[in-house]
């Protein structure tokens, strides 16, 4: 089983995908789980508090916008334990963790930073023939990591 | 102002939504089912389906299970909150949590994915192009193609 | 507080990721106010964002854009209005600037931006918080134009006390004090104040607090109304200028922040407070003052004597700022010019920093202790090419606008 993460980490087809074919989904949920599952100062809605944003300094420097700080201290951690990522490249309607777009080009850059990832580019089907591609081009690319399929 | 503590609940428990876009099984048949296997999990019905929580074993189990009942139709989504949980739901926010966007707009693909699942499962799809990242200059005319049509108007 | 908490619509970009939100959720929850997120589906998101035309490109402001449109079009019921995005964001800071322009131009909608840091507390939110809800509560009281009976008004700054004492719309008696002990300032004021008038504590039928200290002095003193700065001083501006209809504009450079307010028939629509770099502050002109040798009273005059543009200074931060001055005055400038040119940079500090965020209308009126500075009145008329007001007793805004809105308190008793 490889740890996949998977850009946006807040979409629900991507973690479907991985997860149906025996891999696990290293996304918004993971790093926000760990946060609402850990005794700290109250701070809703994220329990993300300000450390998070200090955190961030390790990807992005201290004139970078501490909501980018903030979300790639949510981020970052779970790039660095991937052994895989799969990146959708036209996801322009993504809120929430994925809301902002220079966190979004750092995330993505980082993923192409990591020397050996394997990563898996595609974009969001618009025909039954794209949604096809879709999900054969995934399958594929998981069954590739190795680990349990259900083929 | 006043820092008070947070002190987590059911820690050790993952939530997943279940969501179903199917012609032939309705969000109760799957909650049916999720209630007749659910093992102690607790079980939440939605609009869109239902959503599952507990620990990651038992919580696996009844997905794995649950997806039998129309594979290519049933998605499931990994989620960082508890059902309800005030602080996400929409009765306190005014409006809904930021997230639920997406999902309406991922839900809106479902059909092609689906399309492609049962495609996939029937091995019978002809081999299709790829989808990839767009290059910079992807669909940009070449300049010499430019000239070439330049030159033809004129000549 | 029985009354219904007023609901305040956020339109925002990131502070759940910073750690900003509960301060939000806190500073609103201080004024009996409750934060809310306008209801929208994404064919709105979708349909909002093409209608307003601006391409940005993080979902999270699209999606305030959505929101924002609900609101003016009345598919969403708010009270007010908050926007905030990250500090140093470029793109939020376009969409932030666009949607207050937007939401104040086709609503009634009181609103107020902010552009947030992991740092920002509920401390430094409360008195935006205080104003919105003010103006969306209390229209009724915001409303008042007659000064009545024998009313008291106590502005508690950051750098100085002023009370003021009002009859039948008439200022007969001013105290003043530099702050130092919060509540022996107050109490020092207000004695000076009814010395003035020739009355006593006991004449007195209602009286209102304002300012920082608002709170400990007006609890102690039992005052009837403890009300934020933001929308006293616009009222009061407005009354002592006699322009409590139509549009203005009211500035006002503390000894610790400065106000920006957009004001419609003496109510704010949306204004700016700021005050994180002393450059730009009163505190600057005292210390130019000191360093050349003079009271804060003749600074102004000297001021005027001045050509600004002669000597380079122009810093939001006051340590730099005081730099250019030694550097300028070592290096042989006149007292005059110095004078002129920290007038200057104090002027152009509060027109790049917070005039952008409000739209200037005309008249424009300059209150508190530095529009008596007439040196760093005319540098700001020059900056923003009109004529500006000040009117009489500016320097006890505070104290004004908390008399003529506590004499609201004299019927209810």
């Amino acid at each position: 089983m490889a740890k996949v993460f998977i850009f946006p980490a807040t979409s629900l087809i991507l973690s479907d995908m991985v997860e149906r074919w025996g891999h696990e989904a290293l996304g918004a949920a993971t790093g926000i789980r760990e946060r609402i599952q850990t005794a700290s100062l109250d701070s809703p809605p994220l329990q993300m508090t300000p450390e998070d944003p200090k955190k961030g300094l390790k990807y992005a420097a201290v004139e970078v916008p501490c909501g980018v700080r903030g979300r790639m201290a949510l981020y970052g951690p779970l790039i660095e334990e991937a052994d895989a990522a799969i990146i959708i490249n036209d996801a322009d309607l993504s809120f929430g963790c994925m809301g902002c777009a220079r966190t979004n080009e750092l995330v993505m850059f980082m993923i192409r930073q990591r020397k050996g990832l394997p990563v898996l580019d595609i974009k969001y089907p618009e025909t039954d023939d794209e949604g096809f591609a879709f999900v054969s081009q995934i399958k594929e690319f998981l069954a590739g990591l190795g680990g349990e399929s259900d083929d | 102002m006043k820092e008070s503590e947070y002190i987590p609940t059911y820690v050790g428990t993952i939530t997943k939504y279940v969501f179903i876009d199917s012609p032939d099984t309705t969000p109760q048949t799957l909650l049916i089912r999720a209630y007749e296997i659910s093992d102690g999990l607790m079980i939440k019905e939605t609009c869109f389906g239902l959503q599952v929580t507990g620990v990651p074993e038992k919580v696996k189990k009844l997905i794995t299970e649950l997806r039998t009942v129309d594979p290519a139709h049933i998605f499931v989504k990994d989620r960082g909150f508890l059902p309800g949980d005030p602080r996400r739901c929409r009765a306190n926010l005014g409006g809904a949590r930021p997230g639920y966007y997406g999902h309406e707009f991922e839900s809106g693909l479902f059909r092609y994915i689906s399309h492609g699942l049962e495609e996939l499962e029937k091995n019978t799809a002809p081999t299709v192009t790829r989808l990839g990242k767009k290059r910079l200059d992807e669909g940009k005319l070449p300049p010499n193609r430019l000239l070439e049509i330049i030159r033809n108007e004129e000549a | 507080m029985t009354d219904q908490p007023v609901r305040i619509a956020q339109l925002s970009c990131g502070p759940e990721h910073s750690g900003v939100q509960k301060e939000i959720y806190d500073a609103a929850a201080a004024v009996n106010a409750e934060m809310f997120f306008p209801d929208v589906t994404l064919t709105d998101i979708r349909r909002s964002y093409d209608a307003f035309g601006l391409e940005a490109r993080s979902g999270d402001l699209k999606l305030a854009i959505g929101r924002a449109m609900a609101l003016v079009e009345g598919k969403v019921e708010a009270d007010a209005v908050f926007i905030a995005t990250c500090f140093r964001c470029a793109e939020a800071a376009i969409v932030r600037n666009e949607l207050r322009h937007y939401i104040h131009e086709h609503s009634d909608l009181p609103v107020v931006s902010y552009s947030f840091t992991e740092r920002t507390t509920s401390g430094t939110l409360l008195t935006r918080m205080e104003a919105l809800t003010t103006i969306a509560r209390r229209r009724a009281l915001l409303a008042r134009e007659e000064q009545k009976g024998t009313t008291m008004g106590v502005d508690s700054g950051s750098a100085t006390t002023k009370a003021v004492i009002m009859r039948d719309n008439e200022i007969i008696g001013t105290g003043w004090l530099p702050t130092t002990e919060v509540l022996n300032s107050a109490n020092g004021a207000i004695e000076a104040a009814l010395k003035e008038a020739g009355l006593e504590m006991a004449d007195i039928e209602a009286f209102g607090t304002t300012g920082y200290g608002r709170y400990l002095v007006g609890e102690k003193l039992g005052a009837d109304l403890i009300q934020e700065e933001l929308t006293v001083n616009s009222k009061g501006a407005v009354y002592l200028a006699d322009r409590q209809h139509g549009e203005a504009t009211v500035i006002d450079i503390g000894g610790m922040d400065n106000k920006a307010i957009s004001v419609q028939d003496g109510i704010p629509g949306t204004f700016t407070m700021g005050g994180i770099c002393a450059g730009a502050s009163g505190r600057f002109l005292e210390m130019t003052a000191k360093r050349i040798g003079v009271d804060i009273t003749e600074l102004g005059p000297i001021a005027m004597k001045g050509i600004s543009k002669t000597v380079p200074m122009n810093s939001y931060c006051i340590v730099f700022g005081t730099q250019s001055l030694v550097n300028a005055l070592a290096e042989g400038s006149s007292r005059e010019d110095v004078a002129a040119a920290a007038c200057r940079s104090v002027a152009e500090q509060v027109f790049e920093q917070q005039l952008q965020e409000v739209d200037i209308k005309e008249p424009v009126i300059m209150v508190g202790g530095t529009s008596l500075i007439e040196g760093l009145v005319h540098e700001m008329g020059d900056l923003l090419q009109t004529e500006i007001l000040v009117p009489h007793h500016s320097q006890y805004i505070g104290a004004v606008g908390s008399a003529l809105l506590a004499s609201g308190f004299i019927e209810e008793k």
